[in-house]
């Protein structure tokens, strides 16, 4: 009697323990990691990122999860704090990947970052889409196991940058450049590409990062009078160049603003008073025919009481909107997802996007302007969403 | 050739040095009195920033006025901080030795713990408002009706500092602390109350600097470490623990910074100031308005 009810208790423990892991590996959400900048130099910028990550993932567990080739589960973050050091992402994606075993893996925030981390993923053989990184240096990355959604290369964005100056009218500028990479490598080819166009570069000036008042340079920029002004900013100088330039009077009907203006607290700040600056990005929630860019940009408001950026809250959801394509499709298997997004046609919130080798090849470059409050895009003429308007005088 | 006679820089260098020689006048305060490093300095200066932002937002209320709030709340946190860990080190036989290497690692921790618990309460996302962003025309050049706000109670501010220290009581026995601290003790000073309220005072400045700058800048968890160097700077070139001296050396920073770069490019500007910098260490260490007696 006795072994009779050990044996039926084992059994039953038995197939509890077999429905119960059955069970389990049905129903266990899906574990997705990936290394945030919270802290340190770039915690500022990455936020945005952060925030399109968490609405995804939000979004995903409200609809029943994520559809893994045909079964739903439910999505966990898995994150560290990488205080915006490359060596400490390399660290936090390798513990990713062996220690927490994650199922897939996001992008961390920043050129450098994804740089860095691109040798762990390829030695690993583990697929991560990119978002928020755009260098030249990145097409030199072994195609494979990392891409790359964006089109903001400095190379590409010069060229198509002179082409827009040169059909404005513009045979002067100035270019005074932020000593930060993003900026530099920018101007390093902005330089060539204005002097292709036949457009004379009248002042041409670095400032570090740490300026607190551009008051002299723009002093300077004004007394040359050139045709157009190009602020290679970062967000914060950019406010200094904004209160700088009106107070100076420079009214050049072409201003460029490199990063800042697609943040939303520039907006806060200057209001009307940002119309006409041109500036990079190539999304919009203004394009017809990417009807669910407007659908994000009011989820991300409805969820975070603040406007998308531009740039890297767009392009952080178009990578997870990949992911999660590829991953319905393909499952979770690596092989298998690396084949499916080499080798698919995306739909985004920044439309198509398809990839050949790191590169996505569907996204042209793009210049865009702020008109009436929002973003639009403004060159290239077949994708633009509103004609460029000359920049009105300050008030 | 720009002209350096322009009022457009003279604005420019003006308000850069009411920024400066506030942000310095708190952090030269604590040190003298204590020879403490407070590098959470900026991060005081960061709270008062985030303290007009949210007044200003849900309220309406402008940093003219919520800076008053700003003195009131960051020296109270002043005043916590100060009892419950810069009196420890202060009474701590021990750790009195390095005081100033001990206070500088305490009070990074300080400015780290604070940095992340504003990015967790806030994110880090860059926060800013529109106050008094109006141009005004004054004779041949025009400014922003926020940076005259600025200077001009940054520099009232300063004045009204030196005068405390000057001819009140308080202000007096302070002075006479940072000077002669033996001295001042043997004839009466209440040492523990002047360093509380001197630590208070730093901190209370540096959170009214916050409002201040919140006006000109957007306001984020990491916006204040580059005001601590600044100050820093300006305090070495015044003279550590002059007071007056500082206030002289944040003038010459924002000299530097403005005519310096308009006589050269802005690319020469760190190397403009830090080479300034290094060369009054070098050559004069009590700074350029200190009598040998301030070094210590």
């Amino acid at each position: 009697m006795k072994k009779t009810i050990g044996t039926a208790f084992a059994a039953t423990f038995a197939g509890a323990v077999a429905l119960g892991g059955f069970a389990a590996s049905a129903a266990d959400p899906v574990k997705i990691g990936f290394s945030e900048s919270k802290t340190g130099l770039f915690a500022q910028a990455a936020t945005s990122q952060y925030q399109s990550y968490n609405l995804w993932r939000e979004q995903m567990n409200a609809a029943g999860g994520l559809d893994v080739a045909g079964t739903k589960r439910k999505v966990e973050f898995v994150s560290y704090d990488d205080q915006s050091n490359p060596g400490k992402a390399v660290q936090i994606y390798e513990k990713l990947i062996t220690d927490d075993k994650v199922d897939l893996l996001l992008a961390p925030w920043g050129t450098s970052l994804h740089l860095a981390i691109a040798g762990v993923i390829e030695r690993y053989k583990f697929p991560v889409v990119g978002n928020t990184a755009a260098s030249v240096q990145l097409r030199k990355l072994k195609a494979g196991n990392i891409w790359f959604p964006t089109s903001l290369f400095p190379d590409r964005q010069s060229d198509v940058l002179a082409a827009l100056l040169k059909d404005r009218g513009v045979n002067t500028a100035a270019l005074v450049t932020n000593q930060l990479p993003y900026t530099q490598e920018n101007k390093s080819f902005v330089v060539p590409a204005l002097k292709k166009a036949g457009i004379e570069l009248v002042v041409n000036e670095d400032y570090p990062p740490n300026v607190k008042d551009l008051t002299a340079v723009l002093t300077k920029v004004k007394n040359a009078k050139p045709d157009a002004v190009l602020a290679y900013t970062y967000p914060a100088d950019a406010v200094l160049y904004m209160n700088g330039a009106r107070e100076v009077g420079l009214n050049q009907r072409v201003q460029v603003v490199l990063l800042g203006p697609q943040y939303d607290f520039f907006d806060k700040i200057f209001g009307a008073a940002r119309n006409g600056i041109l500036t990079m990005g190539h999304w919009t929630p203004a394009r017809k025919d990417w009807p669910s860019a407007r659908t994000f940009a009011d989820a991300f408001k409805a969820r975070w009481k603040t406007d998308p950026d531009f740039v890297d809250a767009p392009l952080a959801y178009v990578s997870v909107e990949i992911l999660q394509q590829a991953v319905a499709k393909a499952g979770l298997d690596k092989d298998k997802l690396r084949a499916t997004i080499a080798g698919t046609t995306f739909a985004t919130i920044n439309g198509p996007v398809r990839f050949e080798g790191v590169m996505n090849v569907a996204l042209p470059t793009m210049i865009s302007q702020i008109q009436g409050g929002t973003q639009h895009i403004v060159w290239p003429p077949k994708e633009r969403t509103a004609e460029a308007i000359a920049k009105p005088a300050w008030k | 050739m720009v002209d350096l006679f322009s009022g457009q820089l003279l604005i420019a260098a003006l308000v850069l040095a009411a920024i400066y020689g506030l942000v310095a006048l708190g952090l030269n305060l604590i040190y003298g009195t204590m020879r403490l490093l407070n590098v959470a300095h900026g991060e005081i200066l960061m709270l008062g920033g985030y303290l007009a932002y949210w007044t200003f937002t849900l309220t309406g209320v402008g940093p003219v006025w919520s800076m008053f709030l700003a003195l009131v709340l960051a020296g109270a946190f002043g005043a916590i901080v100060y009892r419950t860990l810069c009196r420890r080190v202060l009474r701590s036989s021990r750790l009195i030795e390095q005081i100033e290497a001990n206070s500088l690692l305490l009070l990074f921790g300080v400015s780290i713990i604070l940095q992340n618990v504003i990015a967790l309460s806030f994110t880090a996302t860059a926060r800013a408002y529109p106050y008094l962003d109006d141009i005004v025309r004054i004779g041949t050049f025009q400014v922003t009706a926020d940076r005259l706000v600025v200077l001009g109670i940054g520099l009232a501010l300063c004045f009204a500092a030196i005068l405390f220290f000057r001819l009140s009581a308080t202000g007096l026995q302070i002075r006479a602390l940072i000077q002669q601290p033996d001295a001042a003790l043997l004839v009466g000073v209440d040492v523990e109350r002047m360093r509380l309220i001197s630590f208070s005072l730093g901190f209370a400045i540096a959170g009214v600097a916050g409002c201040l700058i919140s006006m000109l800048e957007q306001v984020s968890p990491f916006m204040g470490f580059p005001f601590t160097i600044a100050a820093f700077v300006v305090i070495i070139l015044g003279g550590l623990g002059n007071l007056a001296g500082g206030l002289a050396g944040a003038a010459v920073l924002a000299a530097i910074e403005v005519y310096g770069v308009a006589l050269t490019t802005t690319s020469m500007r760190s190397i403009l100031i830090y080479g300034v910098f290094i060369a009054v260490l070098v050559w004069r260490p009590q700074g350029l308005f200190g009598g040998r007696s301030m070094v210590r």
